[in-house]
């Protein structure tokens, strides 16, 4: 394939493919990032993605294609790509046998960044991370949290103008978690192309401009979070809540004309439909001949989520059924853009 | 352009330089470290040199030869799969530098160390037992090439694309036994067999000893010169498979 590149173009992939022995793990793909945006990079566990971003940070050697970022071909000369380029891993990677401080200037002096900047650098983000308290106290006794906070703040201490972040909240407090996202958003209002690679959906949602999903080593959509929850009406819901005893009504709720499958959310009812103006007075007329009050009634229409499963193969309602009837609740973690 | 190599140039060596303060501020106090790189020459020396008679001198050529060779050689196959598996050695792949210049900085940490101990070795042996150091000039030349040269020997270990300290750690130590035994440290060159003698020659750890028996008891074997001059081409030597097996570790995904 012939390369076409742009200086509109942080990232550029073509026919990238990585094969582990005889095992392919990306297959052939090829896509671009545009400089200033927040590039979402999803798909299931296995699917290719920390492959991806490792050959993408010189990491790993392809297989096969090609790497151009900021127009420097990766395999020719990655030195002044790499210069730019700042990494969070998905392990946070600090040494955890230094100061929060010592970490930064190690990180620091190994970018070049130049010696009158370190130190206030270093302060700055410290600062911003809410750590400056804890600058000369050993990272092993940081929380995960903290240590995540430290790791994002070395990555960004050389003022990399392309962040690759994999997997930056899974495992952190809610607080922690938004405190991140808040500073992606302000890294990339900054002007940072930000290289997201997640499996958190709804984070990819509310976060980038452009979404790509692997599935199976190969890019299965690639689009805008928007455009693509548009091309999958079918998977557009009502979600009711019905008194008393609604929950014993999933029998009843599932035979409504229209509806695909039925999910239990909680005290809720999600019923997937292609046509949720016609199924509303179905649902009504359900609660009246059954003498049960609407607590609430809500159209939705398709999630990231809903996307990213139809699109990975998983069926959507199979999936959080299987879910509701262990209990849980693991389906229903994404907030929905209601209708 | 050839401002450009320069500035190049030095930012790589001060990239070197930066891994090795890290380095050593972080894994000196590591039990891994204390235990193969400062206590085991120790042990090997008295394990092998109580009860025999031997003038201080001699003892001192021995021990610092001991020190320099499983020291530096001792870091390597410690820190490399330890940063791998903690994660940290991406950290130093994904910055700005090359290949080489993470190597030398790995080399220098195994290297610092080797210098360190084989100093305190030589202040106990000077003051407590009296030595004298024939030539100070020749044992900076042994200690020095030699500490770099093992430290490479032991990098080539640490490059050994695993996440785990124990399944280098035990291929690094048989060899670096072998070494010993067959390089003239435990039974001088001079009384050894022909066929003995000419296997020990394959051995750099032969040429550092020697080179410390011209310098402290002023009794070596060899020209200096070539006992120098194969400890800095070993060292040279020794870091092209390490750039080999990183290289293939990249490929690989390791």
């Amino acid at each position: 394939m012939k390369a076409i590149q742009s200086l509109d173009n942080a990232i550029e992939v073509y026919n990238l493919t990585k094969y582990y022995g005889d095992l392919l793990a990306v297959d052939h793909i090829s896509f671009q990032v545009r400089q200033g945006e927040v590039f979402g990079f999803l798909g299931p566990n296995g699917a290719g993605k920390t492959t991806t971003q490792r050959m993408l940070t010189t990491l790993l050697e392809p297989t096969e294609g090609r790497i151009v970022i900021f127009g420097h071909d990766l395999a020719r000369d990655p030195y002044p790509i790499k210069r730019q380029m700042g990494l969070v891993p998905e392990e946070s990677n600090v040494y955890t046998e230094l100061t929060a401080w010592d970490n930064l200037m190690f990180t620091a002096r190994l970018y070049r960044v130049p010696r009158s900047e370190r130190a206030v650098r270093a302060r700055e983000l410290l600062e911003t991370f809410g750590l400056w308290e804890k600058r000369d106290v050993k990272v092993e006794n940081f929380s995960k949290g903290m240590r995540r906070r430290l790791s994002i703040a070395m990555a960004i201490i050389h003022k990399p103008t392309l962040l690759f972040l994999d997997e930056p909240t899974p495992g952190l407090d809610a607080q922690s978690a938004r405190a991140i996202r808040d500073l992606i958003r302000r890294l990339n209002a900054e002007g940072t192309t930000i290289f997201l690679t997640t499996h958190q959906i709804e984070e990819a949602n509310q976060l980038c401009d452009r979404v790509a999903i692997i599935n199976h080593g190969r890019i299965a959509a690639i689009d805008t979070p928007e455009r693509l929850k548009a091309a999958f009406r079918r998977v557009q819901s009502v979600e009711v809540a019905l008194e008393p005893d609604g929950q014993a009504h999933g029998g009843g709720l599932r035979a409504l004309p229209g509806v695909t499958t039925a999910v239990k959310m909680g005290d809720k009812w999600r019923l997937y439909t292609e046509d949720p103006s016609a199924l509303l007075p179905h649902v009504v007329r359900y609660a009246e001949k059954h003498g049960l009050r609407v607590v609430s009634l809500s159209t939705l229409g398709p999630s990231l989520e809903d996307v990213f499963l139809a699109i990975t193969g998983r069926e959507v309602g199979a999936v959080r059924h299987d879910t509701a009837a262990r209990g849980g609740e693991q389906g229903a973690k994404g907030r929905r853009g209601r209708r | 352009m050839n401002g450009g190599w320069l500035r190049r140039l030095r930012d790589e060596l001060a990239q070197a330089w930066v891994i090795v303060v890290k380095d050593v501020k972080v894994y000196y106090l590591r039990p891994g470290m204390i235990m193969f790189g400062f206590l085991m020459p120790f042990f090997m020396f008295f394990s092998f040199s109580v009860r025999r008679e031997m003038a201080a001198a001699q003892g001192i050529a021995r021990l610092l030869a001991l020190t320099t060779f499983f020291t530096a050689s001792a870091a390597g196959p410690f820190i490399i799969p330890l940063e791998r598996r903690l994660g940290t050695y991406d950290r130093l792949l994904a910055a700005p530098m090359s290949l080489l210049t993470l190597l030398l900085g790995k080399t220098a940490v195994g290297a610092f160390f080797a210098i360190v101990v084989s100093t305190f070795t030589l202040l106990v042996g000077v003051t407590a037992f009296g030595a004298i150091v024939a030539h100070p000039g020749l044992l900076l030349a042994g200690v020095l090439p030699g500490a770099f040269a093992f430290s490479a020997l032991g990098l080539i270990f640490g490059s050994i694309p695993t996440r785990n300290p124990g399944d280098v750690q035990m291929p690094s130590t048989l060899l670096r036994w072998g070494l010993l035994f067959i390089s003239g440290v435990f039974i001088p060159l001079e009384e050894m067999a022909p066929a003995a003698r000419a296997v020990a020659y394959l051995s750099p750890l032969t040429y550092a000893q020697d080179l410390m028996n011209h310098a402290v008891p002023g009794k070596g074997l060899l020209n200096p010169w070539l006992d120098l001059a194969v400890l800095l081409a070993a060292g040279v030597l020794f870091l092209v498979p390490s750039l080999r097996l990183h290289r293939r570790a990249r490929r690989l995904g390791r």
